[in-house]
């Protein structure tokens, strides 16, 4: 049945050959050899005493900003200088991180760097999770430099400690996966300019692309809708009716009033705001009722939670517009914007597709990276050597 | 045959075996057919002239490159199947050390020790025990950004030897050395081949390896060349170079002996090339033409053996 030329052939070397490997697959990660990696990433990557001293001014402005922000602060709590602080973080991470890592595989494989750590036992994992960790942990330190203004910026915010703390995380979060596609570009890309501009155009693409799509897109969702309400004709009105103190309007014919409306049904497109990352970070913070927030022992609405709003009004989708009679003096509900705004800030967050969106980003990027560090290599970036 | 070992798997006389190695990048064929063999304890060159394959053979044996076609052995191991196994058994030397600017010689070290699984401590006494070995111990807590080329050499072949490596592949090791240095280099690579580790290296300096290995495979276009070349190889070793006082004629004198010769410059009949057997021969040669009463100024082998062949193989691809 079986031709037993063909199974030697094909037979697999001898358990004698095989076994005895150290770590045969480049898909596995240990602790100790991703920590190794992201040491050696960070001690190639160490400041010089310029960087020092560049540093320690950076934390002297913060520390001075924090100062010169408190004294100046007035009495009531204000959630707006920690929101900055978070923004800032946010968008420094967004910088940093993927600078750092978007230069990482194709810097090191041009300065040589990269193939005698492949030779090593550490694995491709090992050294894809180590170059992430190592970028990721710059930008944490970035964070705790902020430290001062953000401890002094919290006390006065009326978040909960627990918000401020999942605020925090869901944006290290962005940040590591964003640092992710840096890496992924960086295994891809053959020079580093490339991969660079390649993952802050992803990073653009991601912050400004979502909100100009979901701008481009709203003659897609649009509608004209027509309402007909009922008025007294105000053109009927004379001259010496005007004149005429103690002229009544009621006496006018009421008159069909026909009235344009353009509404944007929204609500099939807020999905492509909930996928921004800055948006996410708005949908992670506590939300605040423009009404109640001081008997709820929080600050007036802030840059966050003002931005939730309309979010939420996005994700509501539109007002009808109601049809009214002026000649009855029936307005409607004169309450409804108030209400409507309130419903709009406490309408429930959702953070899962932007977080999603992130994660997915995160291991799809790893799964690249991982794949094209593995040696014996099948195939070359282009325009590239081996060492 | 009967006695073959049921506990050893088998006796593998290669630590390093190649056979019909090929590879391209993209249109390009950078190796076409490259076979090679290095037993342990000894040290073998690979020599060609630039663009010739011979980097692109040297990744491939060190695991770090498929091949397309063909079939490599490190210690009996298959880099592409046994991947980790096969690069654990290997000391590369790249053609540079690489950009370690911030880190100390010792950090280098340390760190690749720790990288090939070894205990910091253990890995740390290595990396000092290593920069003894290459000269480099008053150097260990210098940056590398400060070593010159040569020093970095120096290191980058320290960095090959932190795992104990039983087969060594060292990308032109000596470019870069000063005199003294290359010397160094020439007594290390001895030492580990006498400890048992089996060395491939390439190298431009022709005369420093003709004192250092034992065997040499010739690379062309891509092609390494086999038996044609051990055989330009083995002539070249047996040829003598004759050089006698100004107007003295060595051409006739040796004529005389009836020897096998050639001259050595155009109209100049005081010097001329002669095919000897061995180093008796040789001898024997020697005191014939003194006893015909030719004053010879100078007696010995020719040069280099494999620089004459590389300049042959080169004159050939013209």
């Amino acid at each position: 049945m079986t031709n037993p030329t063909l199974t030697a052939t094909r037979a697999r070397p001898p358990a004698a050959i095989r076994g005895g490997s150290p770590r045969g697959n480049p898909w596995r990660p240990s602790l100790r050899g991703v920590m190794l990696a992201a040491w050696i990433e960070l001690l190639r990557r160490r400041p010089s005493a310029k960087g020092y001293v560049v540093y320690a001014f950076v934390f002297a402005a913060i520390v001075a900003l924090s100062v010169v922000a408190a004294v100046s602060a007035g009495p009531d709590k204000s959630s707006v200088p920690f929101e900055l602080v978070l923004i800032l973080v946010l968008g420094s991470g967004m910088l940093i991180g993927p600078s750092l890592s978007a230069t990482s595989i194709n810097g090191d494989s041009s300065e040589g760097v990269l193939a005698p750590l492949q030779m090593t036992r550490l694995t491709a994992a090992d050294l894809a999770f180590g170059k992430l960790l190592a970028s990721w942990i710059v930008c944490i330190a970035a964070l705790l430099t902020t430290t001062p203004l953000l401890v002094y910026a919290y006390s006065r915010s009326g978040w909960r400690i627990g918000e401020a703390a999942a605020a925090l995380g869901v944006i290290l979060f962005m940040v590591l996966a964003v640092t992710a596609v840096g890496l992924a570009w960086s295994s891809i890309a053959a020079r580093a300019v490339a991969s660079v501009s390649l993952t802050h155009l992803t990073t653009g693409l991601l912050v400004l692309g979502t909100l100009l799509l979901f701008v481009f897109t709203l003659p897609l969702v649009s509608e004209d809708v027509s309402v007909t309400s009922y008025d007294f004709d105000y053109d009927k009105v004379t001259q010496a009716q005007l004149n005429d103190p103690s002229f009544d309007p009621s006496t006018l014919p009421c008159v069909e009033v026909e009235e344009l409306y353009t509404i944007n049904h929204t609500d099939k497109t807020a999905w492509m705001l909930l996928l921004n990352p800055a948006i996410v970070i708005v949908e992670s913070a506590p939300r605040v009722n423009p009404q109640t927030f001081e008997e709820d022992g929080r600050a007036a609405p802030g840059i966050l939670a003002l931005l939730h709003q309309s979010v939420s009004g996005a994700r509501m989708g539109p007002v009808q517009p109601e049809a009214y009679n002026g000649c009855t003096g029936d307005y409607g509900d004169t309450d409804a914007y108030q209400k409507r705004m309130v419903a709009e800030a406490m309408h429930p967050a959702n953070p899962v597709p932007g977080l999603a969106l992130a994660a997915a980003l995160l291991v799809g990027s790893m799964w690249l990276v991982v794949r094209r560090l593995r040696v014996p290599y099948k195939k070359l970036r282009t325009g590239t050597r081996v060492a | 045959m009967n006695d073959m070992g049921e506990i050893t798997p088998a006796v593998t006389p290669l630590a390093l075996d190649a056979h019909g190695v090929r590879r391209a990048f993209g249109s390009v064929q950078a190796v076409i057919n490259a076979s090679l063999a290095v037993p342990p304890g000894t040290v073998t060159a690979l020599i060609g002239p630039n663009g010739c394959g011979k980097t692109t053979l040297m990744l491939m044996l060190a695991g770090l490159l498929r091949p397309d076609a063909g079939t490599i052995s490190i210690a009996g191991k298959d880099p592409h199947i046994d991947g980790p196994a096969a690069r654990s058994k290997i000391g590369w030397m790249p053609d540079a050390l690489g950009t370690w600017d911030s880190l100390t010689c010792v950090e280098t070290l340390t760190t690749f020790g720790r990288a090939y699984g070894v205990p910091p401590a253990e890995a740390r006494d290595r990396a000092f025990a290593l920069l003894e070995r290459v000269h480099l111990a008053e150097l260990a807590a210098q940056p590398a950004r400060v070593l010159s080329r040569g020093q970095k050499q120096r290191l980058s072949l320290a960095r090959a030897l932190v795992h104990n490596p039983s087969v060594l592949i060292l990308d032109e090791p000596a470019s870069g050395l000063d005199p003294r240095s290359r010397v160094e280099l020439r007594e290390l690579v001895r030492d580990l081949a006498s400890e048992g580790a089996a060395v491939l290296i390439s190298s431009h300096v022709l005369s420093e390896l003709d004192e250092m290995v034992d065997d040499a495979v010739f690379m062309s276009k891509g092609v390494t060349l086999g038996a044609s070349a051990d055989a330009l190889v083995a002539a070249a070793r047996q040829r003598w170079r004759v050089t006698g006082r100004p107007g003295t004629d060595v051409h006739t004198t040796l004529s005389t002996l009836s020897r096998d010769w050639s001259p050595a410059l155009e109209d100049d009949a005081s010097q001329a090339l002669v095919q000897v057997v061995d180093e008796d021969d040789a001898a024997d040669l020697l005191a014939a033409l003194v006893a015909a009463g030719a004053r010879l100024s100078a007696f010995g082998p020719v040069g280099s053996a494999l620089e004459q062949v590389y300049l042959t193989m080169e004159e050939e691809r013209r």
